[in-house]
């Protein structure tokens, strides 16, 4: 094989293991930083990264799980360089805001608000499951945690979001 | 409780349930099963995580594709300010897939399923649909051995749709690439051999378009604001699988 054949070879896998994933990358690093904008450019370096240790994924099977680690690192980097400041819901940027613009839905905007509020403890173990479609291992291994440390935050998540939100209109 | 579960008490499952909504953990099923207070916290959490999916379910921009620098053994991620970003574009494969199909529909036999679709309208999404077919032919395979449901919902999340078992026999659940967006690509088995099912909540179609091939047939068929495919042997029941297909599957988005 030569190295063109070689570098159509590794776009192609690229597309198939890691491009699949992007709308799931962009969701979960939104969710992560709570800020549109800088989704962007985390998915942006995410997928550079990706590119360059594609030969270091192994398993084809397990390319999510590495894909969102990827996002994951790089969110904690982007945030490293910047020293962000906790977000206050109340003082928004507008591409902060642009992640909570009212819908016609007023149930859903009541919740997207909760989850944004909720501490990013509880927030990323509730994307990674009710999103993603993870297991508690898998959360467990993203977040670097024990399996038992996921299901106390799952069920805390869920018992915030009751609390504040209720039962809904639909209930 | 009385006699309830075994194995977990009332306060157990109402953590466990808060935790994992679809009851997945040991001794779950069997205890709600018995004890009508906690039936009734589990029905209200799994309607709470609708909720919660419908919520996280943000928009997604058109992503801008960074430009993938060659590598060279050596190579360095590019900077983010010195990238020329590109928007995002279908798969190499995906491109290579509708040309071989463009073929097809003027006259060349496709390799597997020698299939076009009548007529031109939607005809992107239609060759797409069917260039998927021949990507993923170890889908197509006889069995009688069901997906796991963790293997199912983490292809049809709640995000995207929710649908039961109703549907049939379910042998192959995987998210693909159809037009660039994620959809869950099914197989169930059919009466006729399996039958291939893409839910495309994201793929609006004006009508049922129909695919005609020398040994399969199908229809991509409008539900809401998308389009589901459904595709099985020639003499497979289509009709009753559309009516069955649209009754059993719910789009969340």
């Amino acid at each position: 094989m030569n190295s063109s054949d070689a570098d159509v070879g590794r776009k192609h896998r690229f597309d198939r293991l890691v491009g699949v994933w992007h709308r799931d990358m962009y969701r979960y690093a939104a969710w992560l930083c709570r800020d549109p904008a800088i989704a962007e450019d985390v998915v942006q370096e995410a997928l550079l990264r990706a590119w360059k240790s594609l030969d270091g994924l192994r398993d084809d099977a397990a390319a999510k799980q590495w894909v969102l680690t990827i996002v994951r690192r790089e969110n904690a980097r982007h945030f490293e360089r910047k020293r962000l400041e906790t977000v206050d819901i109340d003082n928004l940027t507008a591409s902060q805001a642009a992640m909570l613009a009212e819908s016609s839905d007023s149930d859903l905007d009541d919740v997207r608000q909760a989850i944004y509020r909720l501490e990013d403890d509880y927030r990323e173990p509730l994307v990674l499951q009710v999103l993603m479609g993870h297991s508690t291992k898998e959360i467990a291994e993203l977040m670097d945690i024990k399996p038992g440390a996921v299901l106390t935050r799952l069920h805390r998540a869920r018992n915030k979001l009751k609390d504040e939100i209720g039962e809904g209109a639909a209930a | 409780m009385s006699a309830a579960g075994q194995n977990m008490n009332c306060e157990d499952y109402k953590q466990a349930i808060a935790a994992d909504p679809s009851e997945s953990f040991d001794g779950g099923a069997l205890h709600s099963s018995e004890c009508s207070s906690c039936n009734a916290i589990k029905a209200e959490m799994q309607a709470l995580d609708v909720r919660i999916a419908a919520a996280l379910a943000i928009d997604v921009p058109d992503l801008k594709m960074p430009e993938l620098p060659a590598i060279t053994g050596e190579g360095k991620v590019v900077d983010l300010a010195s990238r020329r970003p590109i928007r995002w574009t279908t798969p190499a494969w995906i491109g290579l897939a509708a040309s071989v199909v463009l073929a097809t529909v003027i006259g060349v036999r496709m390799t597997n399923t020698g299939m076009e679709h009548a007529g031109m309208v939607d005809g992107t999404l239609a060759e797409q649909v069917i260039a998927h077919l021949d990507y993923e032919p170890r889908a197509l395979t006889v069995t009688d051995v069901a997906v796991s449901d963790r293997e199912l919902y983490s292809v049809v999340r709640p995000a995207i749709a929710t649908l039961d078992r109703d549907l049939g026999l379910i042998t192959y659940a995987m998210s693909c690439k159809i037009n660039g967006r994620e959809v869950p690509h099914l197989v169930i088995q059919g009466e006729k051999g399996p039958v291939t099912i893409l839910l495309m909540p994201e793929e609006m179609v004006g009508m049922p378009i129909r695919l005609e091939g020398k040994s399969i047939e199908g229809v991509i068929l409008p539900v809401g604001n998308g389009s589901i495919a459904i595709i099985g042997e020639r003499g497979e029941r289509i009709d009753e699988l559309k009516t069955r297909v649209t009754e059993t599957v719910k789009w969340s988005i």
